[in-house]
């Protein structure tokens, strides 16, 4: 099995694929998971505005993905562009 | 190098690795364990002795998880199993990976809820024994990652995968060790800090105990589901067969689905548990609104698993499209 | 050793498509409802007022479950699922119990069980959702809360039914083969029973009710 450069560079960004989408989901993960405990112990203090709490978990929470979703555009591109 | 001494090598690193990692794991629980344990004695010297029955109870709970790690060194250390070659050793090495992540997790959340339930127990001695018991569930739960991690361990210990060819199958049994192994760390992490949560409440708020322990039941089984992706990932793993490649690239992308799914669970899964440990505690302080809280929860952890799910559609892309 | 994976199939060959039968789950199911049919016998024969023994076991159980269901669902909702739910946890629990007893293995231990179980109650919560709110409102659902969301919806829904079900196997399936290695390394002394006691009973109980409660908690999240 010879390593040629072409199948080098494939190889690699294949390995950088899964490394930018694995190490990017946890900082969403984590950032998430805190919004909605937040969420949680506001409904339970005020149970009243619950619409108002969840929408604004649900904002909050797709603002924090953001950058999850910059990991899988990057994820994408290594696999099928480069 | 031959074979054979591939498959020691394999075999001895893979065993050191196990047992080093899973041990981390579970020193550091039971370590947080008797930390509160002496802080609930100081609090209340009287039922010292009860207090101590119940620190070890959840000691040997969480030292379940490394007791996993040690069983698959010594298999890894001492058994012959069928198969032999460059793809055994990769087996090898896979299940110990496999084996030690996960023990981390599981060992690191199965020491929240025995801590707070000694704290618990100081605070309220009248409910000690339903504190010992939601402990005790709370525990066994979390350590649900670690016996994944232990079930892929053992078919990669015991299938026998000499009939594949070696590239890329050597990429594909390792990747398959790294997907559950790393993302069990975060479900037991996540899964212990939902029972750390209920212990504590449940002293706080006896009566709320049902709906409590339900509540910590439906959070840990959610925040169990980024291992249950990393399992079901090992499996596809393990069990398709690839055709022989004659790039590294296709050895690549298989090791690399499994990092993929292995560090994407890790997040998600701190995450969940972090969301379902704020919703128990407020179950316990707003009984009455415990349906909203649950629904709320559950929301907040499907949003939070979000990138889980990225992490296994990408998996999944590098295995069977590319 | 060699013998882990491997299950005793029935495969039978019909206008050229296969029929695979994997028997021990199937006989083991059986055997399963065998066990149902007799307790159910046994607890129902002489209903007194003031129940004894087996029918304080049935009344205990079926009483239980009643109140969990109540408290997701109400009162109407508890009365059309009660029957199922408490059904499935009874099932359950004696699946994950029959490998205590020598030469009977758990039907869960095959995928197939839990599967077919997650996706029933897939299928139970999807219908009551539809039923309850009308197609258009339950399919607006999937483009909360974002209209891109779609995609990953559906597969989230997808992925509780994988969770469930691969959660139940998982764990089913590990303790029996963490008992069947270390009964190989240790000659089958000391330590087997307690392994046994602490994954078929304990593990096997903590699952079927987590299972059960998972079940309700999604029809209660749809018909919402």
């Amino acid at each position: 099995m010879a390593i040629e450069g072409v199948d080098l560079v494939k190889a690699a960004a294949f390995l950088g694929a899964g490394l930018s989408m694995g190490l990017g989901a946890i900082g969403p993960g984590v950032g998430e998971g805190m919004v909605a405990a937040k969420a949680c112990e506001a409904i339970g203090k005020n149970s009243k505005e619950a619409g108002l709490l969840t929408r604004t978990m649900l904002v909050g929470q797709a603002v924090s993905e953001s950058t999850g979703i910059y990991s899988l555009v990057v994820a994408l591109l290594l696999l099928f562009v480069v | 190098m031959d074979p054979v001494t591939l498959t020691k090598l394999a075999a001895n690193v893979g065993a050191g690795l196990c047992i080093g990692f899973g041990a981390v794991g579970a020193a550091i629980g039971e370590g947080y364990t008797a930390a509160e344990a002496n802080l609930a004695v100081s609090r209340n010297p009287k039922i010292s002795g009860d207090l101590f029955k119940n620190m070890l109870v959840g000691q040997a709970v969480a030292e379940s998880a490394s007791i996993f790690a040690l069983v698959i060194a010594i298999l890894l250390l001492f058994v012959d199993s069928p198969g032999s070659g460059e793809i055994k050793a990769a087996a090898l090495f896979g299940a110990g990976l496999s084996m030690g992540f996960g023990a981390i997790g599981s060992g690191l959340g199965s020491g929240f809820p025995g801590g707070k339930a000694c704290v618990g127990i100081s605070r309220q001695p009248a409910v000690s024994s339903r504190l010992t018991t939601n402990m005790l569930i709370g525990s066994a739960v979390s350590q649900t990652p670690a016996i994944f991690s232990m079930v892929v361990a053992l078919m990669l210990i015991f299938m026998d995968f000499s009939t594949q060819p070696l590239q890329p199958t050597w990429a594909a049994l390792i990747g398959a060790g790294l997907s559950t192994g790393m993302a069990a760390i975060g479900s037991g992490i996540g899964g212990g800090l939902a029972a750390g949560a209920s212990c504590d409440s449940i002293a706080r708020q006896p009566r709320t105990a049902g709906q409590v322990t339900t509540t910590m039941l439906v959070g840990q089984a959610v925040a169990q589901t980024p291992s249950i992706f990393g399992l079901l990932v090992s499996f596809i793993l393990m069990f398709k067969s690839f055709p022989a490649a004659t790039s590294v690239s296709a050895s690549m992308a298989l090791l690399s689905a499994g990092i993929c799914m292995g560090f994407g669970g890790i997040g998600p899964g701190i995450g969940n548990g972090m969301t379902a440990e704020g919703a128990v505690r407020w179950v316990a302080r707003n009984i009455e609104h415990a349906g909203d809280l649950m629904r709320t929860m559950l929301v907040g952890q499907a949003v939070a698993q979000s990138t889980a799910i990225y992490a296994m559609v990408i998996s999944l892309v590098l295995i069977f499209v590319v | 050793m060699g013998n882990l994976g491997q299950v005793h199939q029935l495969v039978v060959t019909l206008f050229g498509f296969n029929m695979v039968f994997n028997l021990e789950a199937i006989f083991m199911t059986w055997v399963v409802f065998g066990f149902l049919l007799l307790f159910g016998m046994l607890t129902t024969r002489k209903r007194d007022f003031v129940p004894r023994r087996f029918q304080i076991v049935g009344e205990m159980i079926v009483g239980q479950f009643y109140q969990l269901t109540e408290d997701a669902l109400d009162r109407k909702g508890a009365e059309k699922y009660g029957p199922m739910i408490c059904s499935l946890f009874l099932f359950m629990l004696l699946s994950n119990w029959l490998g205590i007893i020598p030469h009977l293995e758990e039907p869960t231990k095959d995928l197939n069980t839990p599967l077919a179980l997650g996706l029933m109650g897939f299928v139970v919560a999807h219908y009551a959702g539809i039923k309850s709110k009308g197609f258009k409102a339950y399919a607006r659902e999937y483009f909360q809360p974002m209209f891109f969301m779609m995609p990953l919806n559906v597969i989230g829904e997808m992925a509780k039914i994988v969770s469930i079900s691969f959660r139940l196997f998982g764990n089913i399936m590990g303790g029996s083969i963490i008992i069947l290695v270390v009964s190989h390394l240790t000659y089958s002394l000391l330590l087997p029973p307690l392994l046994n006691a602490f994954f078929g009973l304990f593990v096997g109980t903590i699952q079927a009710f987590v299972f059960t409660m998972l079940t309700v908690v999604y029809i209660s999240v749809q018909i919402k």
